[in-house]
């Protein structure tokens, strides 16, 4: 139902995307347990003005933001989670899974409708937990290596496959991209931004307070959480990278 | 990609009939996962740290000193922290002289109890449940936990379990997929590269002499 809208417009990005994307598919990528970051030294100098920015301003704003009440605090997430189950969708088909496809549709239709739109998790309550979907998943689940590690500027952590299938979520497959004008779009990037910088404020406050290096651990737990991801959260059991680790014994 | 499209409306409806009718069934929603033995040596190895963890924490006759004290005893039973240590360090392990091991898990250890000491008041009267055990090989087992909270979305952990020497010790924790060991081993490899194994020592000696 999303995609039809959007499909007049897209014939100049999707040939843009397709070039990006074919480039992808012959990029190196850590066969070794260590990531690959061929970037680092410009990296790390982007996680530093990340830092200064968190600092600043998202820090301050989401700790504003903590101190509404919870059930405001849950409406916005739901609301936004439920504008991302168009994303997750069209992801869930395209990686085969009918049966997710089948429930993110009905927890959407339930959601916009008798959840008051999405302000109300109703399908959650009925036993139908959310899932998150995105094309960079999609990707992995095709096939392609995770490329080089990168940081990007104000987004944080990510690899260029997931950077790739940002950007074909975002100007491909959202179908909000094509409806809401500029000021919905910004409204719902900042309400993501700070949502989820609360949400991982104990993380963050723990990664500062005790990494030996906080960039080391972000970029290690950025590509484990995204392979976890993209296993749909099973165990890591099997992950021949995972695994390898406990066989070294001299 | 057009089938799919094609058959979607179909496909959602009979979904949403599934859920409609899973609505009216909800009193069935609440069996046990599927797959869990809780049987399972590792799983009740995991199930009685838990409940030690939690006695501790929960003791209000305890003092802030009394209780660190008892939690650090229960990760030296519990853990195997010498080979944590080890793979923690990775290649430089076999690069390191014996004086350096030494140091190396005697710092890595009282790193975790400062971390763990930090942590301690963060506790907020979460819970857990034991969700399954899937054996990795003759030796490791993984035994899938999730931690819950009140008014929060539950926290998937998983423990990877040793069977060594006719016991079971404790040898990660992967916490929604992010591994300690893996983790761990990625800033210690990225400072000792860096650094050399001697820098990594001090940069460790460094960070435990900061107070909180």
């Amino acid at each position: 139902m999303e995609t039809e809208e959007t499909g007049f417009a897209v014939a100049p990005r999707a040939i843009a995307v397709g070039l990006l994307l074919a480039g992808l598919a012959a990029v190196p990528t850590a066969r070794a347990l260590e990531p690959f970051d061929p970037l680092e030294p410009v990296n790390r100098v982007v996680f530093g003005l990340n830092e200064l920015v968190d600092v600043m301003l998202l820090g301050p704003v989401a700790e504003a933001y903590g101190e509404l009440p919870s059930p405001v605090r849950t409406g916005v997430r739901n609301v936004l989670d439920n504008l991302s189950a168009p994303v997750t969708f069209v992801n869930d088909l395209l990686q085969g899974e009918t049966d997710r496809a089948g429930t993110t549709f009905a927890r959407f239709f339930i959601n916009s409708t008798l959840g008051l739109f999405g302000l109300f998790d109703l399908a959650g309550e009925l036993g139908h937990p959310a899932h998150k979907e995105d094309f960079g998943q999609t990707l992995a689940v095709w096939g392609v290596g995770e490329g080089p590690f990168l940081m990007l500027p104000l987004l944080g952590p990510s690899t260029l496959r997931d950077t790739a299938g940002l950007a074909v979520d975002q100007l491909l497959i959202d179908p909000w991209t094509a409806v809401a004008g500029d000021e919905l779009r910004a409204a719902r990037a900042g309400s993501e931004a700070v949502d989820t910088r609360h949400r991982l404020d104990p993380v963050i406050r723990d990664v500062r307070r005790n990494s030996l290096d906080p960039y080391a651990t972000v970029r290690s737990a950025y590509v484990q959480r995204r392979a976890a991801e993209i296993r749909n959260r099973r165990p890591a059991t099997g992950d021949p990278r995972y695994e390898s680790i406990f066989r070294e014994e001299q | 990609m057009r089938t799919e499209r094609g058959s979607r409306g179909a496909l959602a409806r009979r979904r949403l009939v599934r859920l409609v009718a899973a609505a009216l069934v909800v009193g069935a929603a609440g069996c046990g996962p599927a797959g869990a033995e809780p049987n399972a040596p590792a799983a009740r190895f995991v199930d009685g740290l838990g409940q030690k963890v939690l006695a501790v924490l929960r003791d209000g006759r305890l003092d802030r000193a009394a209780r660190l004290e008892r939690l650090s005893r229960l990760i030296d039973e519990a853990t195997d922290l010498a080979l944590v240590a080890r793979l923690v360090l990775g290649r430089y392990w076999r690069e390191a002289s014996e004086a350096q091991r030494r140091d190396f898990v005697a710092l890595f250890r009282a790193l975790i109890l400062k971390t763990m000491a930090e942590r301690l008041d963060e506790y907020g009267g979460e819970t857990y449940e034991i969700v399954g055990v899937q054996p990795v090989d003759e030796r490791d087992s993984i035994v899938s936990t999730r931690i819950l909270r009140q008014g929060g979305t539950p926290i998937a952990v998983d423990w990877r379990v040793r069977a060594e020497g006719g016991r079971l010790l404790l040898i990660d924790i992967v916490a929604e997929g992010v591994s300690l060991v893996v983790t761990q081993r990625s800033e210690m490899a990225e400072i000792a590269g860096r650094s050399g194994i001697d820098g990594l020592l001090a940069e460790m000696r460094r960070r435990l002499d900061r107070s909180a």
